[in-house]
């Protein structure tokens, strides 16, 4: 018989802070962030960016408010958390994503990456990431984004990288991959509007510097290693950074408050591993860009890395443990 | 006779293996990729669960209780490689698609958690009407699952195809992490079953875990009892 253990902490799901600001607030504030990815993904790729996005966000709301119908619990959508991820998740996906897809995917994120986990803070893993996952595995080709944006002028640097080797992408400055003239997903081609977007929020403290700053450096430090060892096999490693869903990953995606951990050493060590996988993913795996994957295995650990703490003050830890 | 009728029903529904008991899970999981899969996978249960529990009922006085899970692993054995010897001579095809679930029979739960609890314990008609029950429920329940991922992920059924040109098969269906959400979704959807049924019949419906302190264990690390 396992007894649960006694109660000494309550703790209430994410987010933790408070301080007179609103989850509401907070969901509102990071969709404006991301307002300046998406003016400027529907200059990029003009009115198909725009109908995925919008798509994207009105089926998320719609499934989500049909899900809280359905399991008899209060209707908690105009919390703006479903628009977020709606949004998050439309950034993902190519501009010319067909319609079933975007519908199949949205549901996807809210049904199977949220509700299913009891909404709000339950989820384990990044549900649009997720989604992004089993669309990918079921129908590659749609979700193949140089595949599908063979009309646009720039080229996708990370799949030329992968299939054409490191030659096809020595000539690519770097500002042209920060001002986004390269092939991505919708919304997170822009490097630039992107970053602006993320210091908007570390500034207001809307998220904490831990996660973005571990999860660049990771992804930096272990490019830096394949290019020191592998000379010449491998592109710089500021490319990398450029390049891809690294940036978007790192302010919006692996800053999700329920699939990520609270304490300080935890989102460093969290960030840092999700950054280091990114490489491993992108060197030694099958698909050109690996920051999806990389998060969701970090994800994954994030209850692990919960148990590195502080030892409480005024506890005999040892001595209650192995009593 | 009633009593024979009550042992074998209950594995239909009442303990129904993989998705009441949660028993069984490995080739659940593993071979659901399409309905005939499952369907040839719950058959070979049936007949080792059968025999496995009649000879186990045949022999239960006369096994010492120290080396009786020995004993039963031995019979299970013996019968699964009966079953594959029977399947390369009469459904190789079938034979090569199941692979290594098939020798892997001997340790699934049923087989050796039928026969010690029930088996072991109860007359040979009992022991036979609980296996075969037991044996039909898995066999349903595989069929079911492997029916369900076939359909939305290759959009076919036992191999046929039965959905409109227009469908774009959901490959997620058909690869292990559809296992696991198929799994879940279906143990959902039966609780969800189960409830509205007692909410018809005026009892209380049964509440899943909450997320409370008592789910979440965390403070087991801090040396709370």
């Amino acid at each position: 018989m396992i007894r649960p253990p006694k109660t000494l902490f309550t703790v209430s799901c994410p987010p933790h802070i408070h301080c007179g600001r609103t989850f509401n607030g907070l969901m509102l504030e990071t969709i404006l962030a991301l307002m300046p990815a998406a003016l400027l993904a529907v200059v990029t790729y003009g009115f198909p960016a725009l109908r995925v996005m919008a798509l994207s966000c009105s089926v998320a709301v719609l499934v989500e408010a049909a899900c809280w119908k359905v399991m008899g619990r209060p209707q908690e959508v105009d919390n703006f958390n479903a628009l977020l991820l709606g949004l998050i998740f439309s950034f993902l996906l190519p501009a010319t994503a067909p319609w079933w897809l975007v519908t199949v995917g949205s549901a996807i994120t809210i049904v199977l990456g949220k509700a299913i986990f009891g909404g709000l803070g339950g989820s384990p893993l990044n549900a649009a990431l997720l989604s992004w996952a089993s669309l990918h595995l079921s129908w590659p080709e749609s979700m193949d984004i140089e595949l599908n944006m063979l009309g646009s002028s720039f080229a996708d640097p990370l799949a030329q990288l992968k299939h054409f080797g490191v030659e096809a992408v020595a000539n690519i400055p770097l500002t042209d991959l920060l001002l986004g003239k390269q092939v991505a997903g919708l919304g997170v081609s822009h490097i630039l509007a992107l970053l602006v977007g993320g210091l908007y929020l570390l500034l207001r403290g809307r998220i904490r510097w831990h996660m973005p700053v571990s999860f660049l450096t990771g992804v930096l430090a272990t490019a830096t290693l394949f290019f020191l060892v592998e000379p010449g096999m491998h592109p710089s490693p500021l490319f990398h950074l450029a390049t891809g869903t690294v940036i978007f990953g790192a302010f919006f995606l692996i800053t999700d408050p329920s699939s990520s951990p609270v304490g300080r050493i935890p989102m460093l060590a969290f960030g840092f591993l999700a950054g280091a996988l990114v490489m491993v993913v992108r060197v030694w795996g099958t698909h050109p860009d690996g920051v999806a994957f990389a998060i969701l295995l970090a994800n994954l650990l994030t209850p692990m890395l919960e148990k590195l703490r502080p030892k409480p003050f005024g506890l005999n830890i040892s001595g209650d443990n192995h009593a | 006779m009633s009593k024979f009728i009550k042992e074998f029903t209950k594995g239909l529904w009442k303990d129904l293996p993989p998705f009441r008991l949660v028993l069984g899970l490995c080739p659940t999981l593993a071979v659901t990729k399409t309905a005939d899969n499952g369907l040839g996978m719950g058959l070979a249960v049936i007949f080792v669960l059968t025999l496995s529990n009649f000879m186990v009922s045949l022999v239960r006085t006369s096994i010492p209780a120290k080396v009786r899970i020995a004993c039963f692993i031995v019979i299970a054995a013996s019968l699964v490689v009966a079953v594959e010897l029977l399947m390369q001579a009469y459904a190789y095809p079938l034979y090569t698609q199941l692979g290594i679930f098939v020798p892997l029979i001997v340790v699934n739960c049923i087989i050796l958690g039928r026969a010690e609890a029930f088996a072991s314990k109860n007359p040979i008609h009992l022991a036979v009407a609980d296996g075969l029950g037991m044996g039909i429920g898995f066999t349903l329940s595989l069929t079911f699952l492997g029916a369900l991922r076939e359909l939305l992920g290759s959009g076919t059924l036992f191999g046929a195809q039965i959905t409109a040109e227009w469908f774009k098969p959901f490959g997620f269906m058909v690869e292990a992490p559809g296992a696991f959400v198929g799994l879940g979704l279906v143990l959902g959807g039966m609780n969800y079953f189960t409830n509205w049924q007692r909410r018809k019949q005026g009892k209380a419906a049964i509440d899943g875990p909450t997320h409370d302190c008592k789910t979440c264990g965390m403070c087991q690390g801090l040396g709370g009892k």
